[in-house]
């Protein structure tokens, strides 16, 4: 594990413009910016398709809701697109940090969540003929959903407090970034 | 040196909120205030975009049932926010772009009113031709909203003072 995260370090810190970019005056705000406002588009359509598969504004057709998805996607993409430069400027911050690795475990989570709403729910609560309540299997996806992207939110502000130190005498010396540094 | 944001920080709770090396200081109220935007900003960026055009098979007037969630959102960012001011007061009240976020604010939180008086006073206005004025609106929401993440954010890297003193 310590040689896979070395690997990940050296292979991230590979990526030197964007490092670089993200290293300018406003390159780290702007991205942050970025990052906030696709997490606004994300939450805020997903979380209404899942607050109406729990049985919220019941009237609305849920196919129809679904339509507001995409945009939701659009703003998944920015945050890819926004925290991968993160992780390219500054990787020794985010692979050796416990905040880092559970945003990751439940973004997988809810990744797989998602899938599977698709693969289990998707026709009967979208399909022809469908129901205004939707099964017990949707409602459980559903409320899962909510649960993993507060938590990936969560996860996502402890970061800060989660940070690996300073290299140096005192910091830690299992940062691939370090190891080097120290032995010269 | 102000008299009474000195006495703020020195108050117990400001000191906690700062000091605390407890998760559910600093830490906690940071991500509740982060949830509550993504609540706030993103369920009413999702009735902008519902009006000016996009998911047009959504019945408008009946996504005024996600809107408690909305100011649920808005009121544990009010809350969460004067906590994190009382924290730092110094450091958000000597920032021009703290005002500037709270104008936004301001301004977006009063556009909500006209907005949900056009699309959810009764059912069937979907089709409106009056709906067309409430695409400016929702267009100015929108810009609104997104000022007002982008100003919070910026305030982490356009203060100049921390605490009275500093």
């Amino acid at each position: 594990m310590a040689m896979f995260q070395v690997w990940l370090v050296s292979t991230l810190l590979s990526a030197k413009p964007i490092g670089r970019l993200m290293h300018t005056r406003w390159g780290w705000p702007a991205a942050e910016s970025i990052h906030f406002l696709g997490l606004s588009l994300l939450v805020g359509t997903i979380l209404l398709f899942d607050l109406r598969l729990l049985g919220l504004g019941r009237r609305i057709p849920i196919a129809a809701l679904h339509k507001l998805i995409p945009w939701g996607l659009g703003g998944y993409a920015a945050n890819l697109v926004s925290g991968s430069f993160f992780l390219m400027a500054e990787p020794d911050q985010y692979i050796y940090n416990p905040a880092f690795h559970f945003k990751m475990l439940f973004m997988a989570v809810a990744g797989f969540n998602a899938l599977s709403f698709y693969l289990v729910a998707a026709r009967r609560t979208m399909g022809p003929g469908a129901a205004e309540d939707v099964p017990r299997a949707a409602k459980i996806i559903a409320a899962t959903s909510l649960l993993m992207w507060v938590a990936v939110i969560v996860c996502g502000r402890l970061l800060t407090f989660y940070r690996p130190g300073v290299c140096g005498p005192e910091g830690p010396g299992f940062l691939a970034y370090c190891i080097p540094r120290i032995r010269r | 040196m102000n008299p009474f944001l000195l006495w703020l920080e020195s108050t117990a709770l400001s000191t906690w909120v700062r000091e605390s090396p407890s998760v559910f200081a600093f830490p906690a109220i940071l991500s509740c205030h982060t949830v509550g935007m993504g609540l706030a900003a993103g369920i009413n960026a999702s009735l902008a975009i519902r009006i000016l055009g996009a998911a047009p098979a959504i019945p408008i007037h009946e996504m005024k049932r996600f809107f408690p969630v909305m100011w649920f959102g808005f009121w544990l960012n009010a809350i969460s926010g004067v906590v994190l001011l009382i924290a730092y007061p110094t450091k958000a009240l000597t920032n021009p772009l703290f005002y500037l976020k709270l104008i936004l604010v301001a301004i977006a939180v009063a556009l909500v009113m006209p907005i949900e008086r056009r699309v959810f006073g009764e059912p069937g206005r979907d089709h409106d031709p009056a709906l067309g004025q409430v695409k400016k609106l929702a267009i100015a929401s929108l810009v609104c909203w997104a000022g007002v993440i982008v100003s919070g954010r910026l305030l982490a890297y356009t203060y100049t003072r921390l605490l009275q003193g500093f």
